[in-house]
């Protein structure tokens, strides 16, 4: 193997490392920010569970959360934990990498003449996020969501909704984590008002937090930094002026580049002379939603099914948005 | 006779100093900040990043480092952390953390640019008006590719002084190219953008960093008419502390 291709993965790697490394710990700070001012996540459990409107709550808390895709994941999470309905944790996840102020600022700052992508991007992600929301509502949450977080936002959730014996520890209550003891039934720990987490447990749930999370980011970089190196990008922009083809390329560039959401608007500006208008929308669709650098922490909040759900869900709409803009702008 | 010491055994629920969950996830948190204040420390976020971001790099780090300490405190403090203790798991991300943040300290990037670049297209942004036109001699080569985009009639530079760096790219069907690299965010989006150069003997090996002195000139090739660099001196260099450009 050539050694000089070797040490440019290398050094990719590290670039894209060090790039995500900052944006992972926002997140993590937000999320655990989150835990501290709302405890027991009350208000999330009133966001609206509408199979639409759900999605749109979730995706409008972007303006509020301002995380690109690697951060928003544990902020996700937390939505999750908290006993968010599924479809609005949903909608954040999947909407809140484009619907925030960074990352539209930044859309403008590289393509200020082009005033419909600053109206189709954010437009689009609503329309993914809302899409993909509604696909995932259609598997069972056990079966969507990871053992472990399905676990804990089952302490979460309202008696109503889950039963007793869905809810494992539930003996413990909110307690059981902090060692707060046998005292409170689960019947009661429902009723009585959620406890602010201490310090210390706040610092032992970020830290270990950022550090699984970390390593995940790891591997897709890693992975994201091998393809880069070993596949020439120019295969992949030779078809740009074909409508179909040149969408379907550009997703998977962006899935590929696995660059930032508030960043990678100006990455497509490099291009986006050589690409269909279709096509360079869907590079800023689909890059946020999923890539290699995010398979690693998506799997941290869904199951493979899920997970396959969710490529699979969002590389159509985003080809079905790609072509109706080629249509319209070509 | 001295008796041998009986081995201190820790008293249940408190686990021996390694084995303290908050304590080793102190010594991860430090590790991970070691990365981020080295790389802010030794220059290699020029080769990396973009300088837009070199601060939000330190800061991370720095935060970081303070999580990491808080970690450690409560591990040999607070009793309820230092009662937790470190499951198998935990170890295991010890061990490939450790091993992972170690080699990123320790083997620091060497990217090839030309390989970089020559799976890139080229940079493309088109510039259409330039607001502020340097003299000719202190153009760098990113400022005469920007210009001649703006202006692309060769003609109107021909004759002008050319005193530019670069490293060497090679160019299929044609002789190499003095490039740089664009980069907008991290080194992931790196693309090249190059001039052509009418070199005197055999072209120089790709990657290596010049330094040219000469004048622009018109050829007429498959193209077209373009501008080509005609130098006067080649000076070879070692790649430049910051050798990405935004």
């Amino acid at each position: 193997m050539n050694p000089a291709r070797l040490a440019t993965a290398w050094a990719l790697f590290q670039g894209l490392l060090i790039e995500a490394l900052p944006f992972l710990l926002i997140g993590v700070l937000i999320s655990a920010a989150a835990r501290w001012f709302a405890p027991g996540g009350q208000w999330l459990q009133r966001l609206p569970s509408h199979p639409v409107l759900g999605p749109l709550s979730g995706a409008a808390l972007g303006f509020a959360l301002p995380a690109c895709e690697c951060g928003n994941v544990p902020v996700a999470r937390q939505l999750l934990v908290g006993g968010a309905p599924l479809g609005a944790a949903l909608g954040f996840l999947f909407a809140a990498p484009v619907l925030n102020p960074i990352v539209l600022a930044s859309t403008w700052a590289a393509f200020p003449n082009q005033p419909w992508l600053l109206l189709a991007r954010p437009l689009g992600a609503v329309l993914v996020a809302v899409g993909l929301a509604l696909l995932l509502r259609l598997v069972p949450e056990a079966e969507l969501l990871q053992g472990d977080l399905l676990a804990e936002r089952r302490l979460a959730l309202p008696l109503s909704e889950v039963s007793l014996l869905e809810r494992r520890g539930g003996v413990l209550g909110r307690g059981g984590l902090a060692g707060g003891g046998l005292s409170g039934g689960a019947l009661t720990a429902a009723a009585r008002p959620p406890r602010r987490p201490s310090l210390a447990e706040l610092f032992r749930h970020g830290g270990q937090e950022f550090l699984n999370l970390a390593l995940l980011l790891v591997l897709g970089c890693l992975l994201a930094a091998l393809v880069q190196t070993f596949v020439p990008r120019t295969w992949l922009l030779t078809v740009g002026g074909a409508p179909t083809l040149s969408i379907l390329a550009l997703m998977l560039l962006a899935l590929v580049v696995s660059v930032c959401s508030s960043v990678d608007a100006f990455l497509a500006l490099s291009f986006a002379a050589q690409v269909t208008p279709g096509a360079l929308l869907a590079f800023l669709l689909l890059g946020p939603v999923i890539d290699l650098k995010l398979v690693g922490l998506l799997g941290l909040l869904l199951r493979p099914r899920g997970l396959l759900l969710t490529i699979a869900g969002a590389g159509l709409l985003v080809l079905l948005i790609g072509q109706w803009i080629n249509l319209w702008r070509l | 006779m001295d008796q041998p010491l009986a081995p201190v055994k820790p008293t249940p629920g408190r686990p021996s100093l390694p084995q303290r969950a908050a304590l080793q996830r102190g010594l991860l948190l430090a590790l991970w900040a070691l990365v981020l204040l080295r790389s802010s420390a030794d220059g290699r976020l020029d080769l990396l990043l973009r300088a837009a971001f070199h601060p939000l790099v330190a800061l991370a780090g720095l935060l970081l480092l303070a999580l990491a300490l808080v970690q450690l405190r409560l591990g040999l403090i607070d009793a309820a952390a230092a009662a937790e203790r470190a499951s198998r798991r935990q170890g295991l991300v010890l061990l490939v953390t450790a091993a992972l943040t170690m080699a990123v300290v320790a083997v620091p990037p060497a990217p090839s640019f030309a390989d970089l670049a020559a799976q890139r297209p080229g940079d493309d942004t088109a510039q259409e008006d330039l607001s502020f036109v340097l003299p000719p001699a202190q153009r760098s080569l990113t400022d005469w590719v920007r210009l001649l985009r703006s202006q692309p009639d060769p003609d109107l530079f021909a004759g002008d002084p050319v005193r530019i760096s670069g490293f060497v790219l090679p160019m299929a069907g044609g002789p190499p190219q003095i490039a740089r690299l664009l980069v907008r965010c991290c080194l992931a989006d790196a693309a090249p953008v190059g001039l052509p150069v009418r070199w005197p003997g055999p072209p120089p090996p790709p990657d290596q960093w010049l330094r040219l002195e000469g004048r622009m000139a018109v050829t007429s090739g498959a193209d077209g008419r373009q501008l080509v660099v005609l130098p006067s001196r080649i000076e070879r260099i070692a790649r430049p502390a910051r050798p990405l450009e935004p």
